[in-house]
């Protein structure tokens, strides 16, 4: 292992890097642009659910909860339908989520002490939107509901209470957003497929080139060409490991609350296991594009589906929870959002940094025989 | 310690069915420039890949620089220089980048290289695009700059596979002449050339043909040991000609080059009897002169006999 050879190799591969404008495209606007996509894409929190009102009842008590849903910040009223047919257009165009309907005799019902029901029509083609609308739509009911029951008890001289509260405190994403869950995920899928793209072309490329057979005629050996080969990209990774982190902060508002440097330390880990799976695809493959496509979808599906990153681990049958635990990404996924949201340290974090170093060590190893075998 | 540069044994290369290396043997001397010569498909850049150690051969054993290529391939590859007979270095770095990097990867002690650098680029004469990016130099500037690399970590041996090929004839007598002072300086040169004039300059030559050396000796033993003499004949049409040599005793081989046919005739034909079988064939302005044997004459003679070898033997099989 000579020190020299390997820089040497870094070198080449810098001035390659700074030279081709398309690099820069990879390194830079690359994360950028899928941070927004995801970012904004990527969104569970229902806010401004747009509905339409089909008021049949037109009394006071109608209109006053009505009013209780206007005010809300997660609807947003579109419009007051006063032609039944509207109703199904509004619904078909999807203009709306759903159509509160406030029934005949709402008012009189109420007055006269007997129960009254309101009806949501709501649009159940995104299953996803329509739950959660539903679970607002009740929640706001209830809220109403009770807030007239006190009001009634109250007006009869009665003490207004509610029998049964529960009262969360939510340790960790205390406002429960969303983007707190989504953009640590979202910044370890974009270290992982960055990087193994980064990776995917150097070696092929010197294969297509041709300048390929004068490394391999030379005395360098594999772990050399490795390496140097690796240590230009892991400064440019770890240049969007802080862009990523920095980007979260001010677009998207979610701060560390942990440990940065701890943070950049252990995905400096991360980095080096995913780099070399860049590398592998790059020993591999025979072009550079079957490289680049291998190193995508090769890192952008598994981590997508099988890291937690989107779909929750402990809901997956045991097959795929054991295949999501050979993929880097899961570990550093544990590792980012815990730094992130609960600021947990290197007491509780160890055996993740242990496996992601294993990982690096072993992927390394491979991508090397990989090589190897092919001089 | 041997003095012999390169020895290689019953070497053996297959890529799937097909046999790229059969069986070759190949001695070179030091200080010899020895020119691998030979048709395309004849092995010769598969060959210098098994003694590069970059193509590990199916049988076969070779020494290369006191090192066994098989055995000890890096110990082989920091003592050589390889000149491979497509570009292979980095277009998008400079003259001078590209010469710091193969310094870097040889290990050539830092501050002894530079002074190397300057002497070859003033030889070749690219000193003035030294902080020019590869891809924008000429064919032949980049074969310049592809043996200054080659030569840039003073190798014992280096193995330069058609390095003249697209290169001006200025630039490739430029080329030549670094290579013929190659051996005074101690380095051995294996080259291989498709053109037979560079190969002519060559110490001593190795004929190739479907993956074995057919003969190595220097330029004027090869010349001397072939037995037939030629005969050149000048003549309209040559095609006529052709056909009716190809019928008559006596005659080894028919070449065109050019206006010219080169015929190959035994020791005991009759240049006479030649003009009588052509004049009757009905050809004009018939012209013959007998010539000295060349090397594609040499060549040509070893092919065909090494061919009519092969056809004699497949035929006893049968």
């Amino acid at each position: 292992m000579r020190l020299r050879r390997m820089l040497a190799i870094a070198r080449a591969e810098w001035i390659h890097n700074r030279r081709d404008p398309r690099s820069l495209v990879v390194i830079v606007v690359l994360p950028v642009v899928l941070l927004l996509l995801f970012g904004y894409g990527i969104n569970y929190d229902l806010q401004h659910i747009p509905f339409a009102v089909y008021d049949l009842d037109g009394t006071e008590m109608g209109r006053s909860l009505i009013q209780q849903f206007q005010h809300s910040r997660y609807f947003s009223l579109r419009e007051v339908i006063t032609d039944r047919r509207r109703v199904d257009v509004l619904l078909d165009t999807e203009e709306v989520v759903f159509v509160l309907v406030v029934p005949p005799g709402l008012g009189r019902d109420l007055g006269a002490g007997r129960d009254a029901k309101v009806q949501a029509l709501l649009n159940g083609s995104d299953t996803v939107r329509a739950n959660v609308a539903l679970g607002y739509i009740e929640g706001a009911i209830l809220d109403y509901s009770t807030k007239l029951g006190i009001e009634f008890a109250r007006h009869h001289g009665l003490s207004g209470t509610t029998p049964f509260t529960v009262h969360p405190i939510i340790f960790y994403n205390p406002g429960l957003e969303s983007d707190n869950f989504i953009i640590p995920g979202l910044i370890v899928l974009l270290l992982a497929v960055l990087t193994a793209l980064l990776t995917s072309t150097c070696i092929v490329r010197e294969r297509e080139l041709g300048s390929f057979e004068t490394l391999v005629a030379s005395p360098a050996t594999a772990l050399e060409i490795m390496l140097g080969k690796m240590l230009p990209y892991a400064v440019m990774a770890f240049a969007d490991v802080l862009l990523c982190i920095i980007a979260g902060r001010l677009i998207f508002g979610v701060r560390v609350t942990g440990n940065i440097s701890l943070l950049l330390a252990i995905s400096i880990v991360f980095l080096a296991a995913s780099l070399s799976i860049g590398i592998l695809f790059s020993a591999l493959a025979r072009t550079q594009r079957v490289a680049i496509f291998l190193a995508f979808l090769g890192t952008f599906l598994p981590t997508v589906l099988l890291s937690g990153f989107v779909f929750p681990l402990r809901s997956m049958p045991a097959a795929l929870q054991l295949i999501s635990k050979v993929i880097p990404a899961t570990h550093f996924l544990v590792v980012v959002r815990s730094i992130y949201l609960k600021a947990s340290g290197m007491a509780v974090l160890w055996p993740l940094v242990l496996i992601l170093a294993v990982f690096a060590v072993t992927l390394l190893a491979i991508a090397a025989k990989a090589f190897k075998k092919r001089i | 310690m041997s003095s012999l540069a390169v020895q290689a044994r019953g070497l053996s290369v297959k890529f799937g069915d097909v046999t790229a290396v059969a069986g070759l043997d190949l001695d070179v001397k030091e200080g010899e420039i020895v020119g691998l010569v030979g048709p395309d498909g004849a092995g010769k850049t598969t060959t210098m890949r098994v003694l590069c150690g970059i193509l590990v051969p199916d049988a076969g054993e070779a020494v290369v620089a006191g090192h066994d290529v098989l055995r000890e391939p890096d110990r082989v590859k920091a003592r050589i220089g390889y000149l491979p007979q497509r570009f292979a270095l980095h277009p998008d770095l400079t003259v001078n980048e590209n010469i710091a990097y193969l310094a870097d990867l040889y290990s050539v002690p830092a501050g002894t290289w530079q002074q190397r650098r300057d002497e070859l680029l003033e030889i070749t004469d690219l000193a003035r695009f030294a902080n020019r990016q590869a891809v924008q130099l000429s064919g032949g500037m980049q074969q310049k700059l592809a043996l200054i690399c080659t030569l840039i970590h003073r190798p014992e041996v280096v193995f330069l596979d058609e390095p003249t090929t697209g290169v001006d004839p200025v630039s490739r007598r430029d080329f030549w002449h670094i290579l013929y002072d190659l051996p005074r300086q101690g380095v051995t040169v294996v080259v291989t050339t498709p053109y037979m004039d560079e190969a002519a300059h060559c110490s001593r030559i190795a004929f190739m043909h479907q993956g074995r050396v057919l003969a190595q000796d220097s330029p004027a033993a090869l010349r001397a040991a072939i037995t037939a003499r030629i005969l050149e004949v000048r003549c309209r049409p040559q095609r006529t000609a052709r056909e009716a040599l190809k019928r008559y005793p006596t005659i080894e081989g028919v070449e065109v080059f050019g206006d010219r046919l080169r015929v190959a005739v035994s020791a005991e034909a009759d240049p006479a009897a030649i003009r009588r079988v052509l004049e009757e064939a009905g050809v004009t302005g018939l012209d013959i002169r007998e010539s000295a044997a060349s090397l594609e004459d040499v060549f040509v003679a070893l092919a065909v006999g090494q061919q009519s070898q092969e056809d004699d033997s497949r035929a006893g099989e049968e």
